[in-house]
C-alpha cells in the first residue's frame, strides 16, 4: 500500500518518540477541558456563585485547625523522620522516635471532648502502636524504615 | 501436586489474619477494603508471594464483607458497596432484628463470594487463553474500553474521561523506557526532578496517598466527627434461622451474578453492583412494597452482590492485567513487587500461584463467614473505636508502605503527600478517582501499545481494521460512550424539567 496516499498514515521520528504520546494526551486533555466547559459550564458557574455567596454569608465552612494541623504535622513528621533517621542510620529509629510524638499530637488534634482518660489512651496508643509496627516490620521482617 | 507444599499453616493463618483485619477496616465507616490492602501492604514485603497473596486476598474479602456491620447497625455504609444494605438492614435493627439481619447478610456474602470464586475459576483461564492471541492493537483497545467504561459510569462522562486522561498523563512522567522500545529520553518534568522521577511516580505511594492520606484529609476538613455511638446493643428479637433463605435462591444467584459481572467491568465499584441487584430484586419480588422497610431479601440482594465483586474484579486483573476496582489496583502493585507480571500469560506460567489464589479466595470466604457468623456480637463493637486513635495509626502505616516499597526512598513518602493532597483537592473540583487511578496504572502500557502499533503499521486505520476482535472492541467502546451520553442527557432533561428551567 502506498503510505503517501493514506491520509491516516503516520511516521514517528524515533529521537522524538518520547513526546509523541504525551502530545496526544495534551490534546485530549485540552479538548476534554473545553468540552467540560461547554457542557457543564453553566452548572460550574452556578456552583461557584453558590459557593461565593455561602462564603460571603458564613465564611469557609471547614475545620481549619484540624485540616491545616494535619498537613503541618504530616510535613513535620516526614522531615523529622528523615533527619532523625540519618542520626541513627539503618535502625528504623527515625520512624520509631518521631512516630510516637506524631501519633500523640495528631490524636490530640482530632479528639473531641478531651478528658484525662482519653489522654491516657492516646498516649498509650502513641507509644504502643509505633513500637509494635517498628518491632514487627523492622526487627522481624527486616523491612527498611527511616 | 506442588500446590500442597505451598499451602503451609502460615498460609492459612495469614488468610485468617487478613480476613479479620479486613473485616475491622470494612466495619469502620470511612475505611475501605482498598485502604486495608494499602495500609497492610508493608507486611507483605517480608513474605514470599504465596503468603503475601494469602494476606492480601484475606484483607480484600474481609474488607468488602465488613461493611455490612455499620450499615445494618448504624445505618452508615461501612464501604460504598454496602449502601443498599442499609435500606433493609437498618429497619430490621430498629425492629429488634439486628442480629438476624447481620447473619442473613453474612450468609448471603458467603454465597456471593463463593459464586464469584467459581466464576473466576472457570472464566479467568478461558479469557486469558483468548487474550494471548491479542496483538498490541487489541491490547490498546482493551485499555481504551476500560477507560471509557469507567468514565461512562462516572457522575459526568466528560469529567470521568478527563480524570482518566489525567491519570495517563501522570503515568507518562519520567523516562520513555528503553526496555519497552522507548528512546530513553525524559519528559513532562523539570530538570531538577530528574534524579527522583527517572522512573516516574511509584504506583503504591500514589495509591496509598490517594486512598489513605486523601481520605484522612477529607475527614480532617470535616472535623473528624465521631459517630454518636458509644456502644452497640443487640435488642432481644427473633433468633436467626436459615429458613429466611427459603425461596431466595434466585435472588442469591442473580445478585451474585450481577456482582460478579459488575466486578469484571473495570473500575465500576461495588455500589453499582449492589444498587443494580437491589433494584432487580425489587422488580422481581413478590412483595416489592416490603423492600426498604426491613425485608431480609433486600439484605440478601445487596450482600450477595457486593461479595460477588471479589471474584469478578479478579478476572480482568489476572487474565488481562486490568484491575476491576481500586482494591485490585493495589493488588497489581503487590504483584509487581513480587516480580509477577499480570496479563494473559500469568495463569499459564504461574499455575501454582493461580491455584493458591483460588484456595485463598475460597478459604477467605469461609473464614469470613465463620468469624462473622459466630463472633458478630464482638466484631460489631469495632464500629465504636474512635477515629482519633485510628487515623494516626493509619497514617503511620501509610508512611511505612510508601518508604519501604523501593527499599527506603524518601521521595516516595513525599509522593504520598503530593497525591494525598491532590486527591483531597481533586474531589473538591469533581475529579473522579477511579478513572484517574486506572489511567495511571494503564497509561504506560497504553503508550507502548499505541506507539509500537503505529511504528509497525504506519497508519491509524490499523486500529479499526486489524481484526474482528478490534472491530468488536470498538463496538463495545461506542456502546459504553453512547450509554453514558444517553444517561447524561436524560438526567439533564429530568433536572431541567424538574427545576422548571
Amino acid at each position: 500500500m502506498n503510505q503517501e496516499s493514506d491520509p491516516f498514515s503516520i511516521a514517528i521520528d524515533f529521537p522524538q518518540s518520547h513526546l509523541f504520546f504525551p502530545n496526544i494526551v495534551h490534546w485530549v486533555l485540552l479538548i476534554l477541558a473545553l468540552s467540560i466547559a461547554l457542557v457543564h459550564g453553566r452548572e460550574i458557574i452556578h456552583h461557584v456563585q453558590g459557593w461565593a455567596e455561602s462564603y460571603r454569608e458564613h465564611g469557609l465552612d471547614y475545620d481549619r485547625l484540624r485540616l491545616f494541623g494535619t498537613l503541618g504535622l504530616v510535613i513535620a513528621y516526614f522531615l523529622l523522620m528523615n533527619w532523625v533517621g540519618q542520626l541513627f542510620p539503618n535502625t528504623g529509629m527515625g520512624f520509631l522516635l518521631v512516630s510516637m510524638p506524631f501519633m500523640a499530637l495528631l490524636s490530640l488534634l482530632y479528639v473531641h471532648d478531651i478528658n484525662r482518660k482519653k489522654v491516657l489512651i492516646i498516649l498509650a496508643n502513641a507509644i504502643i502502636a509505633p513500637f509494635m509496627a517498628w518491632y514487627v516490620l523492622a526487627q522481624l521482617f527486616f523491612i527498611t524504615l527511616p | 501436586m506442588e500446590i500442597l507444599s505451598l499451602l503451609s499453616p502460615m498460609f492459612f493463618l495469614l488468610v485468617m489474619f487478613g480476613v479479620l483485619v479486613g473485616i475491622i477496616f470494612g466495619a469502620i465507616p470511612g475505611m475501605t477494603a482498598t485502604m486495608a490492602v494499602a495500609v497492610c501492604l508493608p507486611m507483605t514485603y517480608g513474605l514470599d508471594l504465596t503468603n503475601g497473596l494469602a494476606l492480601l486476598l484475606g484483607l480484600y474479602v474481609g474488607g468488602i464483607s465488613g461493611g455490612l456491620v455499620p450499615a445494618i447497625l448504624l445505618n452508615i455504609p461501612g464501604t460504598p458497596s454496602s449502601i443498599t444494605t442499609t435500606f433493609d438492614g437498618y429497619p430490621m435493627t430498629q425492629k429488634g432484628l439486628g442480629e438476624q439481619a447481620l447473619k442473613t447478610g453474612i450468609t448471603a456474602s458467603l454465597f456471593g463470594g463463593l459464586f464469584s470464586a467459581l466464576v473466576l475459576f472457570l472464566f479467568a483461564p478461558t479469557l486469558a487463553d483468548f487474550a494471548i492471541k491479542f496483538s498490541y492493537i487489541e491490547k490498546f483497545l482493551i485499555i481504551l474500553f476500560a477507560l471509557t467504561v469507567i468514565a461512562s459510569l462516572s457522575k459526568r462522562l466528560l469529567v470521568g474521561l478527563f480524570s482518566g486522561a489525567l491519570g495517563i498523563w501522570f503515568s507518562l512522567i519520567g523516562t520513555y523506557d528503553i526496555s519497552v522500545g522507548g528512546n530513553g529520553e525524559y519528559r513532562l518534568m523539570p530538570e531538577f526532578l530528574v534524579d527522583y522521577l527517572e522512573s516516574g511516580f511509584s504506583l503504591l505511594p500514589v495509591l496509598i496517598g490517594m486512598f489513605g492520606l486523601g481520605t484522612i484529609l477529607q475527614e480532617a476538613e470535616k472535623g473528624v466527627r465521631e459517630e454518636a455511638v458509644d456502644s452497640v446493643k443487640f435488642q432481644k428479637g427473633a433468633a436467626f434461622s436459615f429458613s429466611v433463605f427459603k425461596g431466595q435462591f434466585v435472588n442469591l444467584t442473580r445478585s451474585g451474578a450481577i456482582g460478579t459481572f459488575v466486578g469484571m467491568l473495570p473500575g465500576v465499584g461495588g455500589s453499582a453492583a449492589s444498587v443494580l441487584s437491589y433494584t432487580q430484586q425489587k422488580n422481581f419480588s413478590k412483595e416489592p412494597e416490603k423492600l426498604g422497610k426491613g425485608a431480609p431479601e433486600g439484605v440478601i440482594a445487596s450482600e450477595s452482590a457486593n461479595n460477588g465483586l471479589t471474584g469478578g474484579a479478579l478476572i480482568p486483573l489476572l487474565s488481562l492485567g486490568i484491575p476491576g476496582d481500586s482494591t485490585t489496583a493495589v493488588l497489581i502493585g503487590a504483584f509487581t513487587l513480587q516480580g509477577i507480571q499480570l496479563g494473559p500469560l500469568f495463569i499459564g506460567e504461574n499455575l501454582d500461584t493461580w491455584n493458591v489464589m483460588m484456595v485463598a479466595v475460597i478459604f477467605a470466604n469461609i473464614v469470613m463467614f465463620t468469624i462473622m457468623f459466630f463472633a458478630i456480637r464482638h466484631i460489631a463493637k469495632v464500629v465504636t473505636v474512635p477515629k482519633y486513635l485510628l487515623y494516626p495509626g493509619i497514617l503511620m502505616m501509610c508512611v511505612v508502605g510508601a518508604y519501604a516499597i523501593n527499599y527506603g526512598v524518601m521521595f516516595d513518602v513525599w509522593t504520598l503527600l503530593i497525591f494525598g493532597v491532590f486527591a483531597w483537592l481533586g474531589q473538591k473540583v469533581g475529579l473522579e478517582v477511579a478513572p484517574f487511578i486506572i489511567g495511571f496504572i494503564l497509561g504506560g502500557q497504553a503508550e507502548v501499545y499505541f506507539v509500537k502499533s503505529l511504528e509497525s503499521f504506519g497508519t491509524l486505520t490499523i486500529f479499526f481494521t486489524k481484526s474482528p476482535i478490534a472491530i468488536f472492541l470498538w463496538g463495545l467502546i461506542v456502546i459504553s460512550v453512547a450509554y453514558s451520553v444517553h444517561h447524561t442527557v436524560r438526567a439533564m432533561r429530568r433536572k431541567n424539567g424538574g427545576s422548571g428551567v
